[in-house]
């Protein structure tokens, strides 16, 4: 009897079978992790309105005068939308925080200052600040504009500077080149080639990318960094968790030794919780 | 539209794995709306072969699923944060923390050879370190400059090159001499060079190379109009290596900030903040954050040049 012709039909079966299954599943996989995502997703998104609504009760009150200079990354893609980017500052400037820098790598944001100047009464440019420890002072909003040129640029620039002074001196008789190229004699050469502004206590990056895609790097030793995602998926709430966040990891140095400290300090605090509406743009109802 | 990419290894049966590759799909890139999969006769699934190596001649072992050995990094840059805490936590003195960071380090070192990674930078003391008390910054020294000769013959053998930057005018001549030594013993090593920075700080950095920039200036070697980002990279202590801009930043203990490390060099560089102290971080730690930094990879396609 012949069972070639049945043998081979029975694993021609077994193959089709065990393509469909193994199909099945593959697909049953990615739609598992699917759901994990979109429910994760759905989560963040709940979470960041009951923030903004000022039901969740540890988000009610932020410390905000810790934030003395708060640093605002925009992937150049994303720094055309001024919408959002008023948005944002409005957002900031009702929490409180004055003084804010914003960069995107291309300059995009440099040159629509004067339309996100426009929205904010009062608003002056860094750069028109006389002096870095004047600015706490300033009662009005600060606003500084940075791209990439103020950066690995700035500091070729300020080599420069450095440079001529060490060829003065050379020239003078005297060897300084030890004090000349030193930390501070380099802060003070960005001052003159004027990318000397001040370290931000906060950097919030708004991009697809967790990187800060080139902010000036000299002022960024110990600024704390937080990732936001994209521009287009602005929120409130996102927002105040990550102010929250940073008020809240209180850091003190004892001779570099690190001891975290949840004690209430006399800080300047925002109540979030007396007003349920997102603040939005002047002029929207 | 979410995409992942869930890589289930297999290969048809009339075709021959490529070799170094072990993990591999059917298709670039899955989601629910992809097509299916194209049809093979059968499909096996196939373990990694020990005895395949990669190009630099060392065995290629099998990588975490998830992981994809096209997309790996290159330069991995570690601040490895939190030993002290690790120790306070346990109730043990800081050196014992340091010595577990130590072990922590040997790990990550060995993982790095084995997935192909080329640099692994590692932020072993700052300058700003230098203000602890003595008996625990003569520890350290001592902890590397032990960690350094015990280790000489391993690195030489498994083919790791180290460099070590960062100001050395501060340290023992002991602790300079083994450097020099380390350095010149390993220099021909490819698998996978270490960059250790002691006594580093990224300020520092950009300041040291400005004054070498000045004295190339005062040789006549370079003019004034020549200074640009160019020639002050060049300078940079990271020039020691191929690729001195990390493609992936990990740090250790939950801190987000980067704390004078690598200031320049971490422009464009993936920022990975882990919750985990430096001595609790291990191979499935790195896992998440290579898997995280090629996530993104794949969605957000290439960098800044």
């Amino acid at each position: 009897m012949d069972f070639a012709r049945p043998k081979r039909m029975l694993y021609f079966w077994i193959d089709k079978i065990g393509n469909v299954l193994f199909r099945l599943s593959w697909h049953l996989v990615h739609a598992i992790i699917y759901l994990c995502y979109f429910t994760m997703a759905m989560l963040h998104g709940l979470e960041s309105h009951l923030i903004s609504r000022g039901l969740l009760r540890k988000y009610k009150y932020l410390h905000i005068s810790k934030i003395n200079y708060l640093a605002i990354v925009i992937e150049s893609e994303e720094a055309c939308r001024t919408s959002n980017v008023i948005q944002l500052l409005l957002w900031v400037a009702t929490l409180g925080i004055n003084h804010i820098c914003l960069y995107d790598n291309e300059g995009i944001l440099k040159k629509s200052k004067d339309v996100i100047l426009d929205k904010f009464d009062g608003a002056i440019l860094f750069q028109d600040t006389h002096e870095n420890n004047m600015l706490l002072d300033q009662p009005c909003m600060t606003l500084e504009f940075v791209s990439f040129s103020d950066g690995k640029e700035a500091v070729a620039r300020a080599a420069n500077v450095l440079l001529m002074k060490y060829i003065k001196s050379r020239a003078a008789g005297s060897n300084q080149g030890e004090q000349i190229f030193s930390e501070s004699e380099m802060s003070e050469a960005l001052k003159t080639v004027g990318s000397g502004g001040p370290e931000p206590d906060l950097l919030l990056i708004y991009g697809p990318a967790r990187c800060h895609l080139g902010f000036p790097a000299w002022r960024i030793r110990y600024t704390e960094i937080q990732h936001m995602g994209p521009l287009k998926s602005l929120k409130y709430g996102s927002l105040i968790k990550a102010l929250y966040r940073y008020t809240t990891n209180l850091q003190i140095w004892y001779g570099n030794k690190q001891v975290k400290c949840s004690a209430v300090l006399p800080w300047k605090t925002v109540n979030l919780g007396k007003s349920n509406r997102t603040p939005s743009i002047h002029g929207d109802s | 539209m979410l995409s992942l990419r869930f890589a289930i290894p297999f290969t048809p049966t009339k075709t021959k794995p490529k070799p170094g590759l072990v993990v591999q799909s059917g298709w670039n890139q899955t989601d629910l709306l992809s097509s299916l999969p194209r049809r093979c006769e059968s499909y096996k699934l196939q373990a990694a072969t020990a005895d395949l190596t990669d190009g630099r001649g060392a065995s290629v072992v099998e990588l975490p699923e998830g992981l994809s050995r096209e997309l790996m990094p290159k330069h991995v840059a570690v601040i490895m944060d939190g030993n002290g805490r690790w120790a306070r936590q346990k109730g043990l003195p800081a050196s014992a923390g340091h010595e577990a960071g130590v072990k922590s380090l040997r790990e990550m070192v060995e993982l790095c050879g084995e997935w192909g990674i080329q640099v692994l930078t590692v932020f072993a003391f700052s300058t700003e370190n230098w203000i602890r008390p003595k008996v625990e910054v003569d520890f350290l020294l001592s902890l590397f400059e032990r960690a350094l000769k015990t280790e000489m013959d391993s690195f030489r053998k498994s083919g790791i090159r180290i460099s070590v930057i960062g100001d050395s005018s501060k340290l023992p001549a002991s602790l300079l001499g083994l450097i020099n030594e380390v350095e010149e013993t390993t220099k021909n090593n490819t698998r996978l060079q270490l960059i250790v920075a002691v006594s580093y700080s990224g300020k520092y950095d950009v300041v040291q190379a400005c004054r070498s920039i000045a004295e190339r200036a005062k040789e006549g070697q370079i003019q004034l109009e020549d200074i640009n980002e160019s020639l002050i990279e060049q300078e940079l202590e990271t020039n020691c290596t191929d690729y001195p801009y990390p493609d992936l930043l990990i740090r250790t203990s939950g801190e987000l900030r980067v704390s004078n490390f690598l200031l320049w060099q971490l422009a464009y560089t993936e920022l990975f903040f882990a919750q985990e102290l430096w001595p609790d971080f291990g191979k499935e730690e790195f896992v998440e954050a290579l898997s995280s930094y090629q996530q993104r990879q794949r969605r957000y396609g290439g960098r800044h040049s």
